[in-house]
């Protein structure tokens, strides 16, 4: 079975139906992907723009990112459920989508972004004094803003097209 | 003001001021977020709250501007729509106690001079703000499927 077919047997099984159709449970999803936004990507920019010194300012970039990324990880828990679930009902439709596909391609660059902070500037980061972010880890902050921006318009542009 | 009849009309239009909508909702609610996790104690219990909210307040006012300002762009292109429409309603009585209570919050938590306040309070003044928040949210989403 090909990625496409698998894609439009995904939206045809009973599941995907009964929640495409659901009164409620639809918009409920829906309402849910939109407001995790902020405790998700929120907290991640909260982060990405201390990094680059526009907020809180004296405060140790290592305590910011873990007290951010508590929070953050439940964002993204309630974002991967829900985009799932989302997914599920429009599957065959969003596989030739141009936005979704966008939207994908963006989060896999967010990964990796993150997986790059992660092993080069994260272990360094106790070392750093307050205020003076490395070059590198900067440019990460940067990526990281602009792509998620991205993937908000996107994935509220791809909504309008199913 | 060709932007309005751009938004309502244009194939893209919508799509893109919603998504700027949705980008100072992010950076407004993650500022709001952030406050009132450290007032009831969930978060950065090392910085002191006036000092936070003082960090935080230009991208508190910058998101909030960026919501206000897409969203009234949204609303004029239609504005019997959203008149006529019970969530736009409950959105925007609650966006104005939002921002009182935001307000009044931060004048009585968050000022160098405040008086300590017992755990009980605090996450009761979270979780009100919080809740006045999001259901601005909920609201705004509801217009789509509620008449």
């Amino acid at each position: 079975m090909s990625l496409a077919e698998w894609f439009q047997w995904l939206e045809q099984t009973p599941a995907s139906t009964a929640i495409a159709e659901s009164i409620w449970l639809f918009p409920l999803l829906e309402g849910s992907h939109i407001l995790a936004l902020p405790l998700s990507v929120g907290m991640i920019v909260m982060f990405d723009l201390h990094l680059l010194g526009l907020t809180l300012a004296g405060s140790r970039a290592a305590t910011v990112m873990t007290e951010m990324l508590r929070w953050s990880k439940i964002g993204f828990a309630v974002m991967f459920i829900t985009g799932g679930l989302l997914l599920m009902c429009h599957a065959g439709r969003a596989y030739g989508n141009p936005f979704f596909r966008a939207k994908m391609i963006f989060l896999l660059v967010l990964g990796i972004n993150a997986a790059v902070y992660q092993v080069v500037f994260f272990p360094k980061m106790p070392q750093w004094t307050a205020g003076r972010t490395p070059a590198g880890a900067r440019f990460c902050a940067v990526l990281s803003l602009i792509v998620w921006i991205g993937v908000i318009v996107c994935g509220r542009t791809m909504a309008y097209q199913f | 003001m060709q932007i309005i009849v751009w938004i309502r009309d244009s194939q893209y239009g919508m799509p893109i001021a919603q998504s700027v909508h949705l980008v100072g909702l992010t950076l407004l609610l993650a500022t709001v977020l952030v406050l009132n996790l450290r007032l009831a104690g969930g978060a950065l219990k090392d910085s002191p709250l006036d000092w936070l909210a003082q960090q935080l307040r230009p991208w508190m006012i910058g998101g909030l501007a960026v919501v206000v300002l897409s969203g009234a762009l949204i609303f004029v292109g239609t504005p019997e729509k959203y008149l006529a429409s019970n969530p736009f309603r409950v959105k925007m009585l609650t966006l104005f106690l939002a921002i009182l209570f935001q307000y009044g919050m931060l004048r009585r938590f968050a000022a160098p001079d405040s008086a300590p306040r017992s755990r009980a309070v605090r996450l009761m003044v979270a979780a009100l703000s919080l809740t006045l928040w999001f259901t601005v949210g909920w609201a705004g989403r509801a217009i789509a499927f509620i008449p």
